[in-house]
């Protein structure tokens, strides 16, 4: 009763028939090369495109195909509004499938390089979404090489364009890192970690974290020198990059050359002090609790590694007792114990 | 006939008649075929013998029961039969009153008992009305019509109206209700969304925790088996390194032994060639040996010879001997 269209202020619309005509006469209407109307219909449409019923009727019904010659439209606002259109089909997985489906994926890399700076967010939303399926990322692993270029570029540029390819960066990296890292991508994010914005460096470092995996971005991360920024990190205020501070430096410490930079630069104290158990107790939320959690325990893991260091073993073993509290039965949370005993008796094992 | 009357038979069997105005037709004495008349035959209704002429007060009335009994019709069955048999009758009488002479004339006259006069004229009065002065037309009277149908009366008690508060009531509770009903759902959404999210996180968080321990683990393994193989091989060069030291040793105990026995080994060897001469064997050597070979070799020969000689003379013996038995058989 609510989703019905009322008479809203703002742009005109167009008039929506009723029931299951809606959609397909939006669309009739969008081929009459008339703009303005296109521009009303398109508008119409979006609104429309929020209830999932109509939304599986334009991914079923075809209409998809329609929306190719509008993105190459020569109006800059006709763009604008189909690439939100295509940003509100994102949101449900059909129509995510049906975009990959479709041959739309081309035009839409094509409106990277767009003229207008809300059409180019608007496709940057749109790849974001996209790239939360694993069929997405993966489709969108092709366009990594054209995304970094994006990011090297956008130096003074909105955050929010910024996190958002940050964002898309990370999700594509996590299924393949390979052609992020091809591209040069650890000395460009790790340019992006000391950026001011929080989110802007919480997506830099989770885009860090998920480029760490590979054996080839382990040894980039040593060599380009982004350990100390990491480690710094580690000291942040948020406590999501702390936690993505926190896997960059799990993941690297895994070979020698990373424990022994690692060792270097005395990430162990910092490390020991955030798995302490003093500060969690002040936590009282629940729900930052929980985001703690991630942070303990890729601190734990990052000291479990770096325990395979004599001088690292050295170390941890004076500081035996706080590893071992966190280990104790008292500890609710399984993965804890479990990280804080693998921790526990890495640091006690002799050769 | 061209039919202009249209009857008709309503279905809840009323009975209607309408028919278009039309000129009386003339209908003549005898019957013709119906289809022969033409329209044209309109005759004068002045002169049309249906019409009624004159004064209609005096003439004969047919009866006005609708249903005469069926003893009157009997009746004037037979007053009609009788008129036309008296009729026929005295058509069939032949003989009539002659016609009167000359200067005569007939007259009927009235042979009854009572007189009756007789007169064409019919008698009639004269009837005059005069209207009244014109009086002022009264005031029509009020039409009041007659009282027909039942008597309804209606009062509106209190309650009946409508109330707009309690009948607002249901509408509004409906609409509360839906739109509460929608944002709830879509709070519900929004918690699945976010319990989505937070299960994806963990999800995400759990695997890169798993994955960092198996790489270390794969690390640790790898250095342990790097490790392994180093030791293996360092321990391999080791033994290598023993081995070539105790076959060195091996090699120079014997090469002592060897060469200790090497220079009387030499100097026999050296002797038995021939290399350290002794003048006396050597002198034996050359000189005498071959002068008693010559001897030996010549002696040799005289024997060889001898017996040579011996073995022809046994052949010939033997010869002869044969040629002897030879003889001897064939002579058998």
């Amino acid at each position: 009763m609510s989703r019905d269209l009322g008479a809203a202020p703002g742009p005109r619309r167009a008039p929506v028939a009723f029931g299951r005509w809606a959609v397909p006469r939006l669309f009739d209407e969008l081929q009459r090369p008339d703009s303005s109307s296109r521009h009303e219909a398109l508008e119409s449409l979006c609104d429309l495109m929020r209830d999932p019923e109509r939304l599986y009727q334009t991914v079923n019904g075809g209409f998809l195909e329609q929306l190719k010659v509008l993105l190459a439209d020569d109006d800059a606002s006709v763009r604008r509004e189909t690439v939100e259109l295509l940003h509100l089909l994102c949101g449900h997985s059909v129509g995510r499938q049906a975009l990959l489906a479709s041959s739309l994926l081309p035009p839409l890399a094509q409106l990277l390089d767009d003229s207008s700076s809300s059409c180019r967010t608007n496709v940057q939303r749109v790849l974001n979404r996209l790239a939360l399926l694993p069929a997405g990322a993966d489709a969108l692993l092709a366009l990594v090489p054209k995304l970094m270029l994006k990011l090297e570029e956008e130096e003074e540029e909105e955050e929010e364009v910024q996190v958002l390819l940050l964002s898309t960066l990370s999700r594509c990296s996590r299924l393949n890192a390979l052609p992020a890292l091809a591209s040069d991508g650890v000395s460009l994010v790790g340019r992006k970690l000391s950026h001011r914005c929080t989110s802007v460096r919480r997506e830099a470092a989770a885009a860090m974290m998920a480029l760490s995996v590979p054996e080839d971005g382990k040894r980039q991360v040593c060599e380009e020198e982004v350990l100390p920024v990491v480690v710094a990190l580690l000291q942040d205020d948020d406590v999501e990059v702390q936690a993505n501070a926190a896997g960059v430096v799990m993941y690297t410490v895994v070979i020698t050359a990373g424990k022994y930079q690692c060792l270097d630069l005395g990430v162990v104290p910092v490390l020991l002090h955030l798995v302490s158990r003093k500060e969690e107790e002040e936590e009282e939320d629940e729900e930052r609790r929980r985001r703690r959690k991630a942070l303990v325990v890729y601190s734990l893991r990052a000291l479990t590694s770096l325990a395979e260091a004599p001088d690292g073993r050295r170390l941890l073993r004076e500081q035996l007792p706080l590893l071992e509290e966190r280990s104790q039965a008292a500890e609710k949370d399984g993965d804890v114990r479990r990280a804080a005993q693998t921790a526990v008796s890495t640091v006690t094992w002799t050769p | 006939m061209a039919f202009h009357s249209h009857i008709h038979r309503d279905p809840n069997g009323t009975y209607t008649f309408s028919s278009r105005p039309r000129p009386v037709e003339n209908r003549s004495k005898y019957r013709e075929a119906p289809p022969e008349q033409t329209q044209g035959n309109y005759g004068n209704i002045m002169y049309d013998r249906r019409v009624v002429r004159g004064n209609t007060y005096a003439q004969q009335f047919i009866p006005t029961a609708a249903q005469p009994d069926a003893a009157e019709m009997e009746m004037q069955q037979e007053i009609r039969r009788r008129a036309i048999a008296r009729k026929r009758a005295r058509e069939q009488s032949g003989p009539k009153t002659p016609e009167a002479l000359q200067g005569r004339q007939h007259i009927d006259v009235q042979t009854e008992l009572y007189l009756e006069e007789l007169s064409e004229a019919i008698v009639g009065t004269d009837v005059d009305c005069q209207t009244d002065a014109f009086l002022d037309r009264p005031a029509s009277p009020l039409f009041i019509p007659a009282k027909s149908g039942t008597d309804v009366e209606t009062q509106i008690e209190d309650g009946e109206l409508f109330n707009f508060d309690s009948e607002v009531q249901p509408v509004l509770e409906v609409l509360v209700g839906k739109t509460i009903e929608q944002s709830l759902l879509e709070v519900l959404e929004e918690e699945e969304l976010a319990c989505l999210r937070a299960q994806q996180r963990a999800y995400q968080e759990l695997r890169n925790i798993e994955l960092a321990e198996v790489q270390r683990l794969q690390e640790q393994e790898r250095r342990h088996s790097e490790e392994r193989v180093h030791r293996i091989a360092q321990q391999k060069e080791v033994l290598e390194k023993e081995r070539e030291a105790a076959e060195k040793i091996a090699a120079r105990a014997y090469t002592q032994q060897y060469l200790a026995d090497l220079v009387p080994a030499v100097f026999k060897s050296l002797y038995s060639h021939g290399y350290f001469n002794d003048p006396v064997e050597k002198d034996i050597e050359t000189n005498f040996f071959p002068w008693l070979m010559a001897e030996v070799n010549n002696t040799l020969e005289r024997r060889y010879t001898a017996r040579q000689l011996l073995d022809n003379i046994i052949h010939d013996v033997a010869k002869e001997r044969l040629e002897g038995f030879k003889e001897a058989k064939s002579d058998e």
